[in-house]
């Protein structure tokens, strides 16, 4: 794989992510103004990503784990153009697919021929190309004589179906895949599998965003994103250990707001009420247990599992 | 240099794309279809002279009332249509900007073509109208009210400044919005009050000998060049030196603060979607 510099396709360099904070709330004229008069216009930056570099070959196929929220997504965006860093650099030497999220842009009015032509056009394809895919995206979309019924009427499988034909069917060196791999009934998602793994054998570079180990089959190197820094890169089954351990297991570093949380537990503990309430639950997702508002998580106190932020 | 052309080559067809599907979209499934978009003018015509004309009377500056309105709307309607539908185009396609690489501009400017294709329409309707006054049927004694001139293709020449006035805004809009979403509310009473003070339905000769402001601000108003450019072609005058120097300088400013608006914020757009 390591073939020298002019292999790398995708290159990604010391790249920063900084948002500010207010972008999210103030979206109109009138909030700026009154932010503005009451002088609560703090521009908190929030660093989604802190320095993030790494290569990607031809042919390579590489996994971006990490939890939620850790910045994959961002980094997706920012390696397809979308996004631009706010320091460092993203360049790619090839065509581009991102398949950030099927049928994204459909436009529910026009038929699903109509919406090909169209998407294609947007990803930047000329007609000539998109009139020679054009059979083979219907063939694979298995969608029939409905390709000339409004997207409106599709169902939203039907609709995945389609976005995922035209992504894998218009030729291009790079896709950019986001946790879209459970694409419509057993049938079809087998399809998509083999698909990718014959676009894999012609020399495709891929980048998945993923939680699952089904990237395995593709992909023998992983990318672990943790707190907007490159945690780990390497060996995808050595990257997946050390990621599935750190998920499930107590958290390396107990942020503050963990900490706290973990003391009331502990203080309950004496009290002998819940335990065995607590205990029948089988460990779910740390979301669900930071949601209870009662405390009263004794069981795991030992074990403390990482309330999310 | 080859790979440059075909890049022109494709963002003309998807602009293409858009345009027919804009075009498509406004009269979707409608009774009638495509012919909505030269009914619609006409019968707001007909309204607008039926109101109007028992205010202002059969003509106005030499020009037949009917005509007179209908030529001020369509004109005005390009850059109507054009800002307000480029208002909430970019968050409206926010999906596909923040799935795909797109270049921003395509959707403002697909969207000015349409209200241009729009005004093509909107011409048919006020062909068939000036054709319908020309006839010499009217007042009981054979007169007609109206007679045409060559210098109606004259038209032409103002489309591409009328064009580019309202992509300018186009692309302005398109891009604030995406940061002030209540601009919509302040746009829409502007494009109210920019109405009323462009001689649409009205005509500056009534302001004579009065001391009213209006005829001395009119200059400044970017659509009172073309909408008067227009009406001097359809009474067969051509449009005096100063008027298309003022048609294409307004042009020419409102292009380069739009773009360069456009440019200055383009990378903070998908993150604000």
């Amino acid at each position: 794989m390591e073939n020298g510099r002019e292999d790398v396709v995708l290159e990604v360099r010391d790249v920063t992510m900084k948002f500010n904070k207010y972008e999210v709330g103030v979206n109109s004229l009138k909030e700026l103004v009154v932010r503005a008069f009451k002088k609560n216009l703090k521009k908190s930056k929030f660093e989604c990503l802190k320095g993030v570099s790494f290569d990607v070959h031809r042919g390579e196929a590489v996994a971006l784990i990490g939890k939620n929220g850790a910045g994959k997504s961002t980094l997706l965006k920012i390696v397809s153009g979308i996004l631009k860093p706010t320091t460092g650099y993203a360049k790619r030497y090839g065509r581009i697919t991102p398949l950030l999220r099927l049928g994204a842009g459909f436009d529910g009015n026009a038929t699903g021929l109509e919406n090909i032509y169209l998407n294609a056009a947007i990803l930047g394809y000329t007609k000539k190309d998109i009139d020679a895919k054009v059979p083979a995206i219907i063939e694979f979309s298995e969608l029939g004589d409905f390709i000339y019924s409004p997207i409106k009427t599709y169902s939203s499988g039907m609709m995945a179906r389609l976005g995922f034909s035209i992504a894998v069917n218009m030729e291009s060196e790079i896709l950019l895949i986001d946790e879209i791999l459970a694409v419509g009934d057993i049938a079809f998602n087998k399809k998509c599998h083999e698909k990718l793994a014959e676009l894999q054998k012609q020399g495709l570079t891929f980048l998945i965003v993923s939680h699952g180990e089904a990237v395995k089959r593709y992909c023998k190197r992983a990318i672990w994103i943790d707190g907007g820094l490159v945690r780990e890169d390497g060996d995808i089954s050595v990257v997946f250990k050390h990621y599935t351990e750190a998920m499930t297991k107590k958290p390396a570093a107990p942020q503050p707001a963990a900490a706290q949380a973990a003391k009331p537990a502990i203080a309950q503990v004496q009290k002998p009420a819940a335990p065995a309430h607590a205990e029948a639950k089988p460990a779910q997702s740390a979301a669900q247990q930071a949601q209870k508002t009662v405390p009263a998580q004794p069981a795991t106190a030992s074990k403390p599992a990482q309330p999310k932020q | 240099m080859k790979n440059k052309t075909g890049s022109i080559t494709q963002r003309m067809y998807l602009m293409r794309l858009l345009v027919r599907r804009n075009i498509k979209n406004q009269y979707y499934r409608s009774f009638i279809g495509v012919l909505w978009t030269v009914l619609n003018p006409l019968l707001n015509m007909l309204v607008m002279a039926f109101v109007f004309s028992a205010i202002f009377g059969r003509h106005t500056d030499g020009l037949d009332y009917p005509i007179y309105i209908l030529s001020g709307n369509i004109i005005f309607g390009v850059m109507r249509s054009s800002t307000s539908s480029s208002l909430t185009c970019l968050v409206g396609q926010s999906d596909m900007l923040q799935k795909t690489k797109v270049p921003i501009e395509v959707f403002p400017t697909a969207n000015t073509f349409s209200a241009l294709v729009t005004f093509g329409f909107s011409f048919i309707a006020l062909l068939i109208v000036a054709g319908f006054r020309a006839l010499p049927i009217w007042d009981g004694i054979g007169a007609s009210y109206y007679t045409f001139h060559w210098q109606i293709v004259l038209v032409v020449l103002i489309l591409p400044a009328l064009t580019i006035f309202s992509l300018g805004i186009s692309f302005f809009l398109s891009g604030l919005y995406v940061f002030f979403r209540d601009i919509r509310h302040i746009y829409t009473v502007l494009l109210t009050l920019w109405t009323y003070l462009t001689p649409l339905f009205y005509s500056l000769n009534s302001f004579e000998g009065t001391d009213s402001i209006l005829p001395k601000i009119m200059k400044f108003n970017p659509m009172y060049h073309y909408v008067d450019a227009f009406r001097d072609m359809l009474m067969g005058a051509i449009p005096s030196v100063k008027t298309w120097i003022a048609m294409y300088v307004f042009a020419a400013i409102s292009i380069i603060i739009g773009w360069l608006f456009l440019q200055a914020i383009k990378n903070k757009i998908a993150a604000n979607l």
